[in-house]
C-alpha cells in the first residue's frame, strides 16, 4: 500500500499538497513543544531543561516503530521507503559543524523557521545564516566534494550494520531512551529552570 | 512572581512526550506518504539555487554544485516536496503561536549578554549549520530525526556528532545560554 | 488528562512493550511481499514476466547497464555459448546463497535465459516466489534468440514498413552480436530501429528520494 507516491495511489501534486499538510504537523508540533525557543533548546546542553531530549527521541522511537509496524502488517514497504545513504566521512564532519552552529546558536534548520514564524529576530538572523553557509557550502563545492564523498557506505541500516534484527534494535534503542527519560527528569529537578 | 499578565496569558509548552509521540506519527505519515522524512534545510538549499538559476544562470550552468542539483531534480527547484513542507512549517508554527499566545517579536536571550551580541552568535550558528547541514546531507530534521526513523546508519552516526559537539562545547558557551 | 509523570510512565510501558513485540517477532515475516499463490498466478497469467529478444539486442548494444543477462542452463552449455555479459546461475543451485545478491536487488533487469523458455521460466517463479523483484524471462529464449537475431528472415514485400525498420534491426544488431558478415550501411538501421512494439513494463528503482537533498 504505502509509500503512496511510490505505488501511484497518489499524484505529484497531491503529494506535493499532502507535503504542506505534513509541514503544518511538523511546524506546529515543534512550536507547541516549545522548539521555537532558543534558551529551551539550548537548555539541552546544560542539564537545565531536557525537552530537546524527550521529544527527539520519543518522535524517533514513535516513528520508527510506527513503521516496523506498519511493514509488519503489509501497509507500507520499505524496500521504497528512503534510507539516508551513509557517508561516513561527510557526516561525522558535518555534524561536527552542526553541533558548533547549534551551540553558537541555538537552534537548528527546522526550528529556527518556527522560531522565525512568532516573531523571534533571534530565529530570523539564523535563517539568514543558514542561506549564507548553505551558499558558501554550494560555492565552494569542489573544495569539499572528495570529504563530501568519503567513506560512501550505501543506503546501509544500523541494525544491518549490527548484525541484529530492526525489531531487536528498537527494543534496545526504547530501552536506552527511556533510561535516558529518567536521567533527564533527574536532571531537570536538580538543576534550576524557568520557562522562557 | 509569575503573576505579572504576559506570564498569565502564555500557554505552558505542551508535555514533551505528548509533542514527541505527535512528532513521531508526522513521521511517520511523511513516510508513509512520501516515502521519505521531514526536512529543513534541503528547503533552503532549493531556494538558493532557484536564486542562483535565475540572477546567475551562466554561474548555474557551470558550477558542479548547481549542476548536480539540477541533474538529479530537474524542473523547478522550488517545486520540491520539501519547498512547501518547509512554507507548511511555517504556518503551522504561526498557528501554534497564535493558540499560545506567544506571537511577540523579539530577541530572546541570556540576561548576562546583550541582544546584539546573541544576534551575532545567531548569525554565526546559523553559518556554520546551514554549511555543516549540506556536508552531512541533511539537518538535525532530515538526517537525524528521519535517518532514526528508518534505522539508516547515517541517522545516528550524525545524532551521535551533532549531540555530542554540543555537550563537549557548550562550557565554552555558558554564558550565552545560563 | 495525565499528570507529566504518569504520562511518562504509561508511554514508557507501552513503548517496551510494543519494542518487545517488534523484537520478538520472527524478521523474515516482517518481509512485507512474498508472493501468494494467487498473486503468482496472476503476474504468470498476465505474462509480464517476458522480454522480448529485440529489446534485449537493443540494451546489449546500447550497453545499457541496467542489463544482466543470466544463463540458467548448466555450465558445460554455458561454456560453449552464451549471450555477451551473460553470469552462468545454473537452474540446479538458484536457491544457493551466493546469488542471493544477483538475484535479490531492485538495481538492475536481470533477464533470465535457457535454450528454450521451460528452464527459465521455472527458475524466474522459484524466485519470484520468493519475492525478488527485476527478473524477466527472455521471449523463446535462445532458440527463438538464434531465429530472430541472428538469422533473420526477411519480411515479404507486401508487409508494412515497420516489418522491414525491424527486419533492419535485427540484421544490424545480430551482426554487433556476432552474427554472420552483414553490409556496414545496414548497420545503421540500428540507430533507426523502432522500439520493440510490445511494451514490457520495466521496473527500475522507484525508491523515493528524500533527505534533505
Amino acid at each position: 500500500m504505502g509509500p503512496l507516491i511510490v505505488n501511484e495511489i497518489i499524484s505529484q501534486n497531491t503529494n506535493l499538497l499532502l507535503a504542506f499538510f505534513i509541514g503544518i504537523g511538523f511546524g506546529f508540533v515543534l512550536e507547541q513543544a516549545g522548539f521555537s525557543s532558543s534558551r529551551k533548546l539550548a537548555g539541552m546542553f546544560y542539564g537545565y531543561d531536557a525537552t530537546v531530549l524527550k521529544v527527539f527521541f520519543t518522535g524517533a522511537i514513535t516513528a520508527a516503530l510506527g513503521l516496523l509496524f506498519f511493514s509488519l502488517f503489509g501497509w507500507i514497504e520499505m524496500d521504497y521507503v528512503f534510507v539516508n545513504p551513509t557517508y561516513l566521512g561527510s557526516t561525522i564532519v558535518g555534524g561536527i559543524v552542526m553541533g558548533l552552529g547549534f551551540i553558537l546558536g541555538g537552534f537548528c534548520p527546522g526550528t529556527s523557521f518556527c522560531g522565525a514564524a512568532i516573531g523571534k529576530i533571534d530565529a530570523l538572523v539564523f535563517v539568514g545564516g543558514l542561506f549564507i553557509g548553505i551558499f558558501i557550502f554550494a560555492e565552494g563545492f569542489p573544495l569539499w566534494q572528495n570529504l563530501y564523498l568519503s567513506g560512501f557506505m550505501g543506503d546501509i541500516t544500523i541494525s544491518k550494520a549490527l548484525n541484529i534484527s530492526p525489531g531487536l534494535f528498537v527494543f534496545l534503542l526504547i530501552l536506552v531512551a527511556v533510561g535516558m527519560f529518567w536521567v533527564a527528569e533527574w536532571a531537570e529537578k536538580k538543576f534550576p529552570r524557568e520557562e522562557y | 512572581m509569575e503573576t505579572n499578565f504576559q506570564q498569565v496569558r502564555k500557554t505552558r509548552y505542551m508535555n514533551p512526550y505528548v509533542a514527541g509521540v505527535l512528532l513521531g506519527l508526522v513521521v511517520l505519515a511523511a513516510n508513509f506518504i512520501a516515502g521519505r522524512g521531514v526536512g529543513a534545510s534541503g528547503a533552503v538549499k532549493s531556494t538558493i539555487v532557484a536564486a542562483v538559476e535565475t540572477i546567475a544562470p551562466q554561474h548555474a550552468a557551470n558550477a558542479t554544485f548547481y549542476k548536480d542539483y539540477g541533474e538529479s531534480h530537474g524542473g523547478n527547484p522550488l517545486n520540491s516536496w520539501l519547498v512547501y513542507q518547509m512554507l507548511g512549517v511555517l504556518v503551522g508554527a504561526f498557528l501554534s503561536g497564535i493558540i499560545a499566545h506567544r506571537m511577540k517579536w523579539k530577541v530572546e536571550h541570556s540576561p548576562k549578554i546583550t541582544s546584539k551580541r546573541r544576534l551575532i552568535f545567531a548569525l554565526m550558528g546559523g553559518i556554520l549549520f546551514g554549511f555543516g547541514s549540506q556536508l552531512g546531507r541533511g539537518c538535525t530534521s532530515g538526517s537525524a530525526l528521519s535517518g532514526m526513523a528508518v534505522l539508516s546508519l547515517q541517522g545516528f552516526i550524525s545524532m551521535a556528532a551533532i549531540f555530542g559537539t554540543a555537550f563537549t562545547f557548550a562550557y565554552f558557551f555558558r554564558k550565552n545560554w545560563i | 488528562m495525565f499528570s507529566k509523570l504518569n504520562f511518562r510512565v504509561i508511554l514508557s510501558a507501552l513503548l517496551i512493550l510494543l519494542g518487545l513485540i517488534i523484537a520478538a517477532v520472527p524478521e523474515n515475516t516482517t518481509k512485507p511481499y512474498k508472493l501468494t499463490s494467487g498473486q503468482m498466478l496472476e503476474e504468470i497469467k498476465s505474462g509480464t514476466q517476458f522480454v522480448q529478444p529485440d529489446q534485449v539486442a537493443d540494451m546489449l548494444i546500447n550497453k545499457d547497464p541496467y542489463l544482466q543477462l543470466i544463463d540458467v542452463r548448466s555450465p558445460e552449455e554455458f561454456d560453449q555459448f552464451h549471450l555477451p555479459g551473460a553470469i552462468n546461475v545454473p537452474l540446479d543451485n538458484i536457491l544457493s546463497d551466493q546469488w542471493t545478491d544477483i538475484l535479490d536487488q531492485d538495481v538492475k533487469m536481470n533477464v533470465l535465459y535457457s535454450n528454450g523458455t521451460t528452464h527459465s521460466n521455472e527458475a524466474w517463479m522459484l524466485i519470484r516466489q520468493l519475492g525478488y523483484g527485476n527478473n524477466y524471462v527472455l521471449e523463446g529464449g535462445l532458440n527463438y534468440w538464434v531465429e530472430t537475431i541472428m538469422n533473420p528472415a526477411s519480411p515479404v514485400s507486401t508487409n508494412p514498413g515497420d516489418e522491414f525498420a525491424r527486419y533492419d534491426f535485427r540484421k544490424g544488431a545480430g551482426m554487433a552480436l556476432g552474427a554472420g558478415a552483414v553490409a556496414p550501411s545496414q548497420q545503421e538501421g540500428t540507430s533507426s530501429a523502432p522500439k520493440p512494439t510490445i511494451a514490457t513494463k520495466i521496473k527500475k528503482k522507484k525508491v523515493a528520494s528524500g533527505g534533505c537533498s
